[in-house]
């Protein structure tokens, strides 16, 4: 993944963003969780068990946590990076232990002067190119000097 | 296409804002997010040795949001719920001792028609302010409502 500190003009429609691979293990769901509740009871989050027990296969990573996911396929990208909107679609349950791959496109650039805004489409795919969290960002970077 | 039309639900609730709560950023609350969300950034790690002060990552309201209670609003369609989407609009930093105020309202609420049938959604828009009174984030979710498959 590059970091280095990127300009609006080093940016082009059609720029790819990534891949970055993540797995999300099951303590760092609990760590996560328990930001709020120091003490979480077992849930579709925390524990296999309850995860089985509502139908699902396994215990499964939290929106909240997924769309911090995929914010940092820009933020990881540049620490240039302004980010400014992010809206996320879950398709489907994303999984602990697994490897998910983000990625994310360049859609959109305000070539009129007034702003550096940008804009991207980002997804979460899992290790069989299936699409579990697609969206879109808004972000700024710096002009060059 | 979308519609309200038809659509039964308590309408008297749309727009108006119910406090959810006031939190307090703790460094410790910064580091913890970022740390299990797979940051590796060292403004958000704060395992950096200088003098930049440690910042929230763009989606820390998100802990916040999780679990809040909202009024029933009374809709009558479907038998199945899911959490659909979600947008977080960041409109200033998060550092640490910041004090956060959380209202939440909701936005809207309309139909569409798919292959799988009609669905209701419901977006609930949560406004976070800081102690300065500036508007720190805005978060909508998503939460859709249709019928069983038969």
């Amino acid at each position: 993944m590059n970091s280095e500190y990127l300009y609006f003009e080093d940016v082009e429609l059609g720029d790819d963003i990534g891949p970055i691979t993540k797995i999300v293990n099951d303590e760092q769901v609990l760590e996560f969780v328990s930001l709020r509740n120091p003490d979480p009871t077992p849930s579709r989050f925390t524990s296999e068990e309850s995860a089985k027990e509502e139908g699902l296969p396994g215990a499964i990573v939290p929106g909240a946590m997924n769309i911090a996911l995929m914010s940092q396929i820009l933020t990881g990208w540049s620490p240039s990076v302004c980010m400014k909107k992010i809206d996320v679609v879950f398709r489907q349950m994303v999984p602990h232990n697994q490897p998910l791959s983000l990625t994310g496109i360049i859609t959109d650039k305000d070539e009129s002067g007034k702003t550096t805004d940008l804009e991207c489409d980002v997804v979460m795919e899992n290790s069989e190119g299936v699409k579990l969290v697609i969206g879109h960002a808004e972000f700024a970077l710096p002009k060059k000097p | 296409m979308t519609t309200d039309e038809g659509i039964v639900y308590d309408r008297s609730l749309l727009g108006i804002e119910h406090p959810v709560g006031t939190f307090t950023v703790t460094k410790d609350m910064i580091t913890g997010f970022a740390r299990s969300t797979g940051e590796t950034d060292d403004i958000y790690l704060g395992t950096k040795d200088s003098l930049n002060e440690v910042v929230a990552p763009p989606t820390i309201c998100n802990i916040f949001v999780n679990g809040v209670s909202r009024p029933d609003i009374k809709l009558e369609f479907g038998d199945l719920s899911f959490f659909a989407g979600q947008s977080i609009e960041c409109k200033a930093y998060v550092k640490p001792g910041d004090i956060l105020k959380a209202a939440t309202k909701l936005d809207n609420v309309y139909a569409k028609t798919g292959r799988s049938g009609k669905m209701v959604f419901a977006v609930w828009q949560t406004t976070f302010t800081n102690q300065n009174g500036e508007i720190v984030a805005l978060v909508n979710e998503s939460f859709v409502r249709r019928n069983r498959s038969k």
